[in-house]
């Protein structure tokens, strides 16, 4: 068998991925940190403050990637819950589930980021706006996936269900991600492009990426860590987890 | 045109949601832990009989 295919089935084994996860959630962690710091010192004593918005654009190097973090972490859990949903794969469930509260969490920043943002630009902290709402409504399927999950005792059954309604969440992404294309929106259009012109100067753009960068790191060591503990959670009793805990002959 | 009060609790958010994000799994990870050890000496501590002895 190939290696890679080898590791890829090792790492399904619950003990090889809590010895995987203990192992990465630091260094994930760790890398996140230094490029936090980094990218909060450029965005908040570096970089010029904005012609027409003053320091408040500042706010903009975390709404910015934490918005891009809510749409994809969503995607990410639709996809590894459509893998637990195929081929039953428990490790998939258990990632899938873990995407969830660090999702709700980035779409939580995304939106009190904005609304503090919004105040002294828009001169209001909330506007039912399409980009808005259909955000609001992203923060209400994460709660109502970790809500599913959180219900139902048996936690395989649990997981297919969440999971179900997270695939089914999907339809959701291209509405929020074109919503100030589609409709007359307070919010404003794109101007930040992985591929292509930005309409934000050149001079603005480091710390957004080193922010865009960090928020990955940040993603990948917290799933690590929240799926380690829901493997943990899942197989307590298990020799490997008396042994893990210290307390096995 | 600073609004550095807006800018400070935007900041402030961020980071007290990723501080929450960060704790509450090493929380959860410690206290699985913690529960199969408990389970552990649970299981080696010699059983005590219940009927009465003279």
């Amino acid at each position: 068998m190939n290696p890679v295919v080898r590791w890829f089935h090792q790492l399904g084994s619950p003990p090889t991925f809590d010895r995987f996860a203990a192992r990465w959630t630091p260094w994930c962690h760790g890398v996140a940190l230094v490029l936090l710091g980094l990218g909060m010192w450029q965005a908040l004593f570096v970089v010029p403050a904005d012609y027409q918005q003053g320091d408040s654009f500042r706010i903009l190097y975390i709404h910015v990637p934490a918005a891009w973090m809510s749409l994809l972490v969503f995607g990410l859990m639709a996809f590894y819950a459509a893998i637990a949903l195929v081929w039953r794969i428990k490790l998939c469930e258990i990632l899938a589930m873990a995407c969830a509260p660090i999702g709700a969490a980035f779409t939580l920043i995304t939106l009190a980021t904005g609304s503090i943002w919004g105040k002294p630009m828009w001169g209001t902290w909330w506007d039912w706006d399409p980009r808005l709402t259909t955000e609001l409504v992203l923060l209400f399927l994460y709660l109502g996936v970790m809500g599913l999950y959180g219900a139902i005792d048996d936690r395989r059954a649990a997981a297919r269900a969440a999971g179900l309604l997270a695939i089914v969440g999907v339809a959701l992404l291209p509405v929020i991600r074109y919503s100030v294309v589609w409709w007359n929106s307070l919010h404003q259009g794109q101007t930040i492009r992985m591929f292509g012109e930005s309409s934000m100067d050149a001079s603005m753009m480091l710390p957004l990426w080193l922010m865009v960068v960090a928020t990955k790191f940040w993603f990948a060591g917290s799933l690590l860590a929240r799926a380690r503990a829901d493997n943990l959670r899942r197989e307590s009793g298990r020799d490997w987890v008396l042994r893990q805990a210290g307390a096995a002959p | 045109m600073s609004y550095l009060e807006y800018v400070i609790g935007a900041y402030a958010v961020f980071v007290l949601v990723l501080l929450w994000d960060f704790v509450v799994p090493r929380l959860q990870i410690r206290q699985q832990l913690r529960a199969a050890r408990t389970r552990k000496a649970r299981a080696e501590r010699p059983t005590v009989p219940l009927e009465l002895n003279r």
